[in-house]
């Protein structure tokens, strides 16, 4: 697994991806986004250990958003999945306030740490104006889950 | 649309992932607005007939669908389609012998024209006693 890498990276318009959902950033929604994700592992043959560790990382991403991105007022979730050759590229967005810390809790949590483990690399986009943007990649080709490595 | 809250919108380029993508996220939103198994059967079966035939119309390289849950009730709102688009998208639906399944499906059914575009709105609703 690679480590977190925060850097500014340069990607194309994410309407220009294979697939892309945009939900209210509520709890519900996630299962929306689990479901669409075993849709896709199904539809290019990704083995059962990526479509694990992908559906988990993605979970930790979009719970993120759903708790931490928009205090008090409603807003959006924004996946788009894009089938890039050998890999699986993965992003995570919302509009909000952006990645800080918790208010509720003390130190980082678990859910990037985690995702840096899970995804064969893990970007955090600092280039968007607002809100957050996370990018995970996936190799396809991957037999073994990395949850067992935990 | 008819609801407060924002629609869900998925967007995919045509292709073989419209399918299984639509067909996941329309079940799953037809069952959190609480349709019975046969309506939201029929949800899937409309989400299927608009993956296989929508990217023969789409006014882009996507397929776009707009959903929204109610109370029994799923709206979709697909498109921006060519002109003419949402009607031939309607009869392209039709199953010999069987006759147009979008239109026997729907509870209601409209062509919406924006600028050079269209939207086919399909509602699918239950309102029997259970």
């Amino acid at each position: 697994m690679t480590p977190i890498a925060h850097t500014r990276v340069g990607r194309p318009a994410t309407q220009e991806s294979d697939i892309r959902l945009t939900l209210p950033a509520r709890p519900e929604n996630i299962a929306v986004v689990r479901h669409m994700l075993g849709a896709v592992g199904q539809a290019i043959e990704l083995s059962p250990a990526v479509v694990d560790d992908l559906r988990l990382a993605v979970t930790e991403a979009c719970t993120n958003v759903v708790r931490h991105a928009y205090p008090g007022r409603s807003g959006t979730l924004d996946v788009v999945v894009r089938p890039e050759g050998e890999r699986l590229e993965v992003t995570v967005a919302d509009s909000g306030r952006g990645m800080g810390p918790s208010p509720d809790r003390r130190g980082p949590g678990l859910g990037l740490p985690l995702i840096a483990a899970l995804a064969d690399s893990f970007d955090i986009d600092e280039s968007v104006p607002s809100g957050s943007r996370l990018v995970m990649s996936f190799m396809r080709t991957r037999r073994d889950p990395a949850m067992r490595a935990l | 649309m008819n609801g407060a809250e924002e629609p869900t919108r998925v967007s995919i380029v045509a292709g073989p992932l419209v399918g299984p993508v639509l067909r996941r996220v329309v079940g799953m939103l037809a069952a959190r607005a609480d349709l019975p198994l046969d309506r939201l059967d029929d949800a899937v079966l409309v989400a299927d007939l608009v993956a296989a035939r929508a990217p023969a119309h789409v006014a882009q390289a996507t397929v776009d669908v707009a959903l929204q849950s109610g109370d029994r009730s799923i709206d979709l709102r697909v498109g921006p389609l060519r002109r003419g688009g949402g009607r031939a998208l309607v009869v392209d639906a039709a199953v010999p012998g069987v006759g147009n399944v979008i239109e026997q499906l729907a509870d209601q059914l409209d062509i919406v024209s924006e600028g050079n575009h269209e939207f086919l709105h399909v509602r699918l609703s239950y309102d029997g006693a259970d």
